[in-house]
């Protein structure tokens, strides 16, 4: 089988059903957006608390799948060339990630603490922290981490269409060049959005693990989602004369190594803070186990983990589409389990609540998210045509 | 071998063109079925041996006078034997990834490293688990440590991770000697019926232990290799984390960090792979194997040393920005102690070894001088033991109150003994490379375009 006799276009049939997805997608989208609106005007702090979580969602997919783009121009080989298009697609979407944080900048003084004046001047640690934890300080850094992960994914793109148009070349250089300083921004910007959205929701705590536990998520998510979507265009041309067992195999071996890596993590901080048991750090998890949050933990343990890590153990169940399709999905509910379980429960202290709002938001935010991403995955062709890999790739779908 | 498709498409330069099946078991076992030792090897095993006797004076003077020789003393009762300890069994990690987790992922360059990288993680196990028993200061008395229901009814604490480095490392210790010796079956059996000698026959065919090359061996083979991975990968992880959390559990300032498990799992990796390529590069040139451990190989691990290495500097980092960010007076008395105190040598010395001059492996010119990444991979070792000589000695050294600081000096026996393991090391490798096939002889051969033929022409 070579590439020339390959046709990469999307069928009509796949394209008839992208656009099934989108409308559904955008409406329930647009649902989601307009319970959204009314909550802000009814009850805007639940609106923001809700909105972070599902924002965070979002943010995961995108920087993810950028992520996963870079690894894959990193590592070399052949099992990244057929999710290249949809991770540049998912990286796409980041000017509409970026849009999106409008809402937060507006909720800054209803999420973090650390922007009233009064209460930074009451306390001696947040006066210590205000160099770092002020808000226009605050906007700086993320307009650093969403216009770098804007300008990654610009040159990503940019290259790649080249990549396509004149074969490879220069631009296939200049992709495998830019992925390894890539990747390291990712690390280092993931990290901090970490620390600035979410750690300083308690401006008093601290974990170095948490930027590497959302480093984790993001590429856990993503992988999920994109398992997800490669079995929903396997059914159809092209992708059905691609893609093959062995492809999802690979893409199943990252996703059971990344529910460990976010175990991992996880665990060790909670172990680590739990026995030395200190004043300035079990506070957070005092929050997260008491008042009804313990079994969202719980639920964690064994849906964000447990669970996944069994069934992914099998091989027959990497290799069957449907089956590790829902395995994805099931894992794209528990990152948002996981999200909400790492930010609702500082602001509810002792007691469990889940506002009608916490279902509203990531349905407006992904819903929307998910038709954007539909119509920019429906540009071009489902395969890169002249990945230096792709010879590779489709060869080693066939055993 | 075990994904027949790689074959398919065999990596065009882990091999050198030209090689057969015939050759590859000659030039390998060559190596040790000959009589004449070349006088590298003279020169290495005697400096090895030299340290090894030093090391047996620096144990007899030690068990004699007890533990006050080092230069521990109140409040620094950790010095060097757990820095060694820790850098000694970090060592080992690389062996294991390469053995296990590459065998898992199918990175088939590893067949020609992983059989003396293994050795090494044998080795530098065996070294590392010296320090925590000659520290106990009446080493005699080790079994205590194990939750036997002595005369006196003292369980171990199952609450300090001290107890949990015993299970952890002694698992460790278990597996990668399973691992490595099963790996080595066929190919002693190769030995057994290569060998003139009468005794070395005898001995290889007791070693190989009636191996005979079936179909039924193969099969049975395939399948304990891959088992024996199944275990051994999450023990690359478990072992140093466990080890990461002797520190992170107590609550002293600099050790308590949250993200210290990951952190060491990569370090650990960090100067495994250094010390690969400190044994490999001269190795190889020595006894012309460049031909199976090729400038990719070399390359590869440098990459990983990259990869590693960046994780550690992201961890100096983030480590910094929060203790500061913290808040925390004592946190940030820690950072700051380290940078400017009695100990700023050595860790500005541990920056420039671990964080400054490896980014040089950024430059493809730099992976692929083997003489080059020599170099690199000697700094990376020395850095990463000033690494765990400054977290150790620098957080214990001045903690909390300033009425109970101390400051550490190493003693002449504290040298004595780390170079003495180091001449322990040596002394083994090179009597394994001397008397054992170092690179696994038929798992290089699937690395021939042979192999891929042989595949095809079958029915």
């Amino acid at each position: 089988m070579t590439s020339a006799s390959l046709d990469f276009d999307i069928g009509s049939e796949l394209r008839a059903e992208l656009r099934r997805w989108r409308k559904r997608a955008l409406a329930v989208g647009l649902l989601g957006a307009a319970l959204c609106a009314a909550g802000f005007l009814r009850a805007p702090f639940q609106f923001f608390r809700s909105y972070l979580w599902s924002y965070l969602f979002v943010v995961g997919l995108s920087a993810g799948s950028l992520a996963w783009l870079m690894l894959q121009y990193v590592t070399g080989g052949a099992w990244g060339v057929v999710i290249r298009r949809p991770c540049e697609a998912a990286a796409r979407t980041l000017p509409l990630v970026a849009l999106m944080f409008l809402p937060i900048i507006v909720g800054i003084p209803n999420l973090y603490q650390w922007s009233h004046p009064k209460i930074v001047a009451a306390d001696e640690i947040l006066q210590h922290k205000h160099a770092y934890l002020n808000v226009p300080f605050f906007l700086v850094r993320a307009a650093a981490y969403l216009g770098g992960w804007l300008l990654l994914s610009w040159f990503f793109n940019r290259w790649s269409a080249a990549e396509d148009r004149d074969g490879p070349g220069p631009a296939s250089r200049k992709l495998a060049a830019l992925a390894g300083p890539g990747l390291l921004f990712w690390g280092f910007s993931v990290t901090f959005m970490a620390i600035d959205w979410v750690l300083s929701l308690d401006p008093k705590w601290f974990s170095t693990i948490f930027g590497m536990m959302f480093m984790a998520g993001q590429a856990l998510s993503a992988m999920a989602f994109l398992i997800a979507l490669m079995a929903l265009l396997s059914f159809r041309r092209p992708m059905s004369e691609i893609l093959t067992p062995r492809h999802l195999h690979d893409l199943g071996k990252f996703l059971l190594a990344l529910v460990m890596v976010w175990a991992y993590f996880s665990f060790s901080q909670f172990l680590i803070i739990w026995s030395a048991n200190l004043p300035s750090e079990i506070p957070w998890y005092l929050a997260r186990m008491r008042g009804g949050w313990q079994y969202v933990g719980l639920a964690l343990v064994f849906g964000h983990f447990a669970l996944p890590f069994a069934l992914l153990l099998s091989r027959d169940l990497k290799r069957n589409f449907k089956l590790l399709a829902g395995i994805a999905v099931f894992v794209l509910f528990m990152r948002l389990v996981d999200l909400y379980w790492l930010v609702a429960p500082g602001f509810l202290r002792g007691s469990f609540g889940l506002s009608w709002l916490d279902f509203a938001a990531p349905a407006g935010v992904f819903g929307l998210w998910l038709a954007y991403f539909l119509t920019q995955l429906e540009k071009r062709p489902l395969m890169p045509l002249h990945d230096p890999h792709l010879r590779e790739a489709l060869e080693h779908g066939r055993e | 071998m075990a994904d027949d498709t790689q074959l398919a498409d065999p990596p065009r330069d882990v091999i050198a063109p030209g090689y057969t099946f015939g050759s590859i078991t000659d030039q390998i076992a060559a190596v040790v079925l000959t009589k004449r030792t070349p006088v590298f090897w003279m020169a290495c095993f005697s400096v090895g041996f030299g340290l090894l006797l030093l090391f047996l004076w620096a144990v007899a003077m030690l068990l004699a006078k007890g533990v006050g020789i080092w230069g521990i003393r109140t409040p620094v009762m950790w010095g060097f034997a757990i820095t060694n300890f820790v850098w000694w069994i970090g060592i080992g990690h690389a062996g294991t990834l390469i053995s296990a987790i590459l065998l898992l992922l199918n990175q088939r360059w590893r067949n020609s490293i992983n059989r003396f990288a293994e050795a090494m993680t044998l080795f530098a196990v065996a070294c590392a688990g010296m320090f925590p028993l000659l520290h106990l200061g009446r080493p005699w008395l080790f079994y205590w440590l194990f939750p036997l229901p002595n005369s006196m009814g003292v369980m171990p604490n199952f609450r300090s991770p001290l107890v949990w480095d015993v299970f952890a490392v002694s698992t460790y210790a278990t597996v990668s000697l399973l691992f490595w010796y099963v790996g080595l079956m066929p190919d002693l059996a190769t030995l057994r019926d290569r060998a003139g000698n009468r005794i070395a026959r005898l001995v290889y065919g007791v070693m190989a232990l009636g191996w005979r090359g079936s179909a039924r061996h193969w099969s049975v083979y395939e399948t304990a290799s891959l088992l024996l991975a199944g275990l051994a990968t999450p023990l690359v992880l478990s072992v140093h984390t466990v080890v990461s959390f002797d520190f992170t559990i107590a609550i002293v300032p600099g050790w308590h960090s949250t993200f210290f498990p990951p952190y060491f799992v990569a370090g650990a990796i960090y100067s495994g792979f250094a010390m690969v390529l400190a044994l490999a590069i001269p190795v190889r040139s020595v006894y012309g194997l460049q031909g199976l451990i090729t400038g990719k190989h070399l390359e590869n691990a440098a990459k990983v040393m990259l990869a590693t290495g960046l994780i550690v500097a992201y961890a100096y980092i983030l480590e910094t920005f929060t203790a500061w960010y913290s808040g925390d007076v004592f946190e940030q008395a820690a950072i700051w102690h380290r940078m400017t105190g009695p100990y700023a040598f050595s860790y500005w010395a541990l920056i420039t070894c671990n964080i400054l001059l490896p980014q040089a492996l950024w430059f493809k010119r730099v992976r692929t001088s083997p003489v080059a990444l020599f170099i690199s991979s000697i700094f990376v070792l020395v850095g990463m033991w000033l690494e765990r000589y400054v977290i150790i000695v620098s957080s214990l050294a001045q903690d909390f109150m300033n009425s109970s600081w101390g400051i550490f000096h190493a003693t002449r026996w504290d040298w004595a003994t780390y170079l003495g393991t180091i001449g322990m090391f040596l002394f083994l490798f090179f009597l394994f490379i001397r008397l054992l096939p170092m690179i696994s002889i038929f798992e290089v051969r699937t690395l021939l375009p042979q192999a891929k033929v042989e595949k095809e022409s079958r029915p």
